[in-house]
């Protein structure tokens, strides 16, 4: 318990090329851990937003809704993978969903570790100190971005290029996907509203 | 879900654009909805700061309706001077609403002369008239009696195009009797000229905003398209005023400008503060149909603040000498309290007027208790005396709970009394966050002075304990290590013999 939750990932946090082997040759990582710390970083971004000091708390409070807040970081999570999985088939990657969905959950680590105290140390900060508050959040951002990319490369046995290439393209496909989700739901809508007609007619006909 | 989930939010979206403008206040006995606006940038119902007491037209004086009347100006001496240009005369009235004097020409050099659709009137600290006499291309100066005390004409100079005309529009003078005019076609800046009547240059040109559509336009267009194109010319200015340390606050009506009030400073650079959570430009929020305002007058009031007219919705918006938004009225309508063509904005003691050329009126507006209690407030925070601003401002909150600048004001006064720490609340209310990071400064510096022994003590006494814990463990921890070092030993001593 305490070696999957909480030794591993900061073992990971700082032997990121160590790690992520562990995890997909040594059957240390753990799809739930991944999805435990997916939801430590809704919760420590919902907590960010309504609880950060109010010199860098620029959220209407009237406005804040945890759905969202959720959904705003789940979606992409899952749209991320999916797109992964889906270029990486193709570009002869070797990862398996599962392991990328753990790559991206394990890479989420700096961003649960940073956003928590920070939320709490806002609260103490004057405006000067502010600058520790946005440095420390790009770290997690960076820090993070860069644990997606030691993992997609490890996950997938990558070489430098690939894998950005690859990153680039799951992005690219991120967009394909969430455009053609539209697209389909408008053209159900269309569909449902000509079934909707037909039967009116009919009703109205007899 | 997501498809109603998509149209709600689109439908929010469209209404941020079409709703924009103020919602309806309950109950309100003006003509006009009083709204101002809050933080977030939101159109926020707000009592009524000034409220139509009466409207004065031509006849009501007794001297035949006014012809599109274009400026209005009350002078320091209580008399108010309306520029009734359509009749080519001056009208002087004062505060008891009786004609003092008409001026329908003057004596010029023995031959009797007169005015030709003047548009703009200024009167010095000794009464005496500078009227831009528009249509004859020239500034007329007269005394109180109307005598005429000189003409500046068409001014000569090098910089000067030899085609050059001069058909000054707005007029304001300085105490070193420098003249200012905005006169029609220039884009240079405000015209000045010195005591003589000499023209010296332009002071305050308005800076032209780059388009980068328009750049991306210009480098595919070819030679010939590029001479098609609108020159993208400074806009001009379109009214000044004077303030009583010679500052000159001017006004312009470009569309696309953050920055269409401006008070320059005698070398002609922008000093206008502007803390306020947004730009000083009237309306922020705008129906894209309506556009934004268009100020065309500004008067500048007593202790700093400002009035400025929008001709476009017919709205009065006043600030403070430090660009907080203090409140709107006006609009446009057909009732008493509303204009068609508002041109003029003037003060008269507590009262404000507004000149309405489109039904050749006057309007007279009077303070409400909320009107009259933020001039108050601000007054008394203007001359430093927050402390006795701080009921005036709580009289406020009693009627308007939304005003933010009375909870900053009460936070000021509050961290200049050295109460920080409830200070930060008023702070927080009024979403200041520069005041905000001064009193939790010295709130968390108060603190850490007044805890530092205990804080200090609760230390030491968890860095003792924490020492005897290792130290204990440490004890046992070798205790044990040698016990069982010992151990294998003897049984290995056993097992050796």
């Amino acid at each position: 318990m305490k070696q999957d939750f909480i030794k591993f990932p900061l073992h990971l946090l700082m032997h990121p090329f160590d790690g992520f082997w562990d995890l997909k040759y040594d059957g240390k990582g753990k799809v739930r851990v991944a999805l435990v710390l997916l939801a430590l970083v809704v919760i420590s971004v919902i907590l960010q937003n309504q609880y950060a000091g109010f010199l860098v708390n620029y959220n209407d409070p009237r406005h804040l809704n945890s759905i969202t807040q959720l959904l705003t970081i789940v979606f992409p999570f899952f749209l991320w993978c999916v797109s992964n999985w889906a270029i990486t088939t193709l570009m002869d990657g070797e990862g398996k969903f599962k392991e990328i969905v753990m790559a991206t959950g394990y890479a989420l680590v700096p961003i649960v570790l940073i956003y928590l105290p920070m939320t709490v140390a806002s609260r103490f900060m004057v405006e000067e100190e502010t600058a520790f508050y946005y440095l420390l959040l790009s770290i997690s951002s960076i820090w993070f971005a860069a644990l997606l990319f030691v993992g997609t490369m490890t996950v997938h046995q990558y070489t430098v290029l690939k894998t950005v290439v690859t990153m680039v393209l799951t992005v690219i496909v991120m967009g394909i996907i969430v455009f053609l989700g539209t697209l389909v739901l408008s053209m159900m809508q269309q569909i449902y509203e000509f079934i909707v007609n037909i039967y009116r007619e009919i009703i109205f006909r007899t | 879900m997501a498809a109603k989930k998509w149209l709600l939010s689109i439908a929010a979206a469209s209404l941020l654009f079409v709703h924009a403008a103020p919602p309806p206040a309950s109950a309100s006995s003006t003509p006009y909805e009083s709204y101002n606006y809050n933080y977030w940038e939101e159109a926020v119902p707000a009592p009524a700061a000034y409220i139509p007491d009466r409207s004065i037209s031509g006849v009501d004086l007794g001297i035949g309706d006014f012809l599109e009347p274009s400026d209005m100006v009350a002078a320091d001496s209580g008399l108010i001077y309306i520029v009734d240009s359509g009749n080519g005369r001056i009208v002087c009235i004062d505060d008891k609403w009786n004609v003092r004097n008409i001026f329908n020409g003057f004596d010029n050099e023995g031959k009797a002369d007169g005015f030709k659709n003047p548009s703009g009137l200024f009167v010095d600290g000794e009464g005496n008239l500078y009227v831009a006499d528009t249509d004859n291309g020239r500034i007329v100066v007269l005394s109180k009696e109307g005598d005429l005390l000189k003409i500046i004409d068409q001014p000569k100079s090098d910089i000067l195009a030899a085609d050059f005309k001069f058909v000054p529009l707005k007029v304001a003078v300085d105490k070193a009797r420098r003249v200012y005019v905005v006169a029609r076609g220039i884009y240079e800046g405000i015209m000045q000229f010195d005591g003589i009547g000499e023209f010296i240059g332009y002071v305050g040109t308005n800076k032209v905003q780059r388009d980068y559509t328009e750049y991306v336009w210009r480098l595919l267009s070819t030679k010939a398209q590029k001479a098609q194109m609108v020159l993208f010319i400074p806009t001009e200015f379109s009214n000044i005023d004077m303030d009583s340390k010679g500052f000159v606050y001017a006004t312009n009506i470009d569309p696309d400008s953050r920055e269409p009030v401006k008070r320059l400073n005698p070398s002609g650079e922008d000093v206008l503060k502007r803390f306020g959570y947004f730009d000083v430009s009237g309306d922020i929020r705008f129906r894209i149909a309506v556009g934004p305002s268009k100020l065309i007058d500004v008067k500048v009031l007593e202790n700093g603040m400002y009035s400025v007219l929008d001709a476009n919705q017919g709205r009065v918006f006043t600030y403070s000498d430090e660009g907080d938004l203090l409140y709107i009225y006006g609009g446009k309508g057909n009732q008493t309290g509303t204009f068609k063509t508002p041109v003029a904005i003037e003060r008269i003691g507590d009262k404000q007027l507004v000149l309405d050329r489109g039904r050749s009126q006057i309007v007279v507006f009077k303070p409400t208790k909320f009107g009259s209690s933020v001039n108050e407030a601000v007054k008394l925070h203007y001359n430093g005396e927050d402390k006795l601003a701080v009921p005036v401002w709580e009289e406020v909150l009693r009627m308007n709970g939304n005003y933010d600048i009375a909870y900053i004001g009460i936070g000021k006064s509050l961290l200049m009394e050295k109460r920080n720490g409830e200070a930060l609340a008023y702070f927080k209310l009024g979403m200041d966050r520069d005041g905000y990071t001064v009193a939790y400064k010295r709130y968390r510096r108060e603190l850490l002075k007044e805890h530092f022994g205990t804080v200090l003590t609760v230390l030491l006494v968890i860095a003792a304990a924490w020492a005897a814990f290792k130290l204990t463990n440490s004890w046992r921890r070798k205790r044990t290590v040698i016990m069982s070092g010992f151990a294998p030993q003897n049984v290995k001593e056993d097992k050796a013999p």
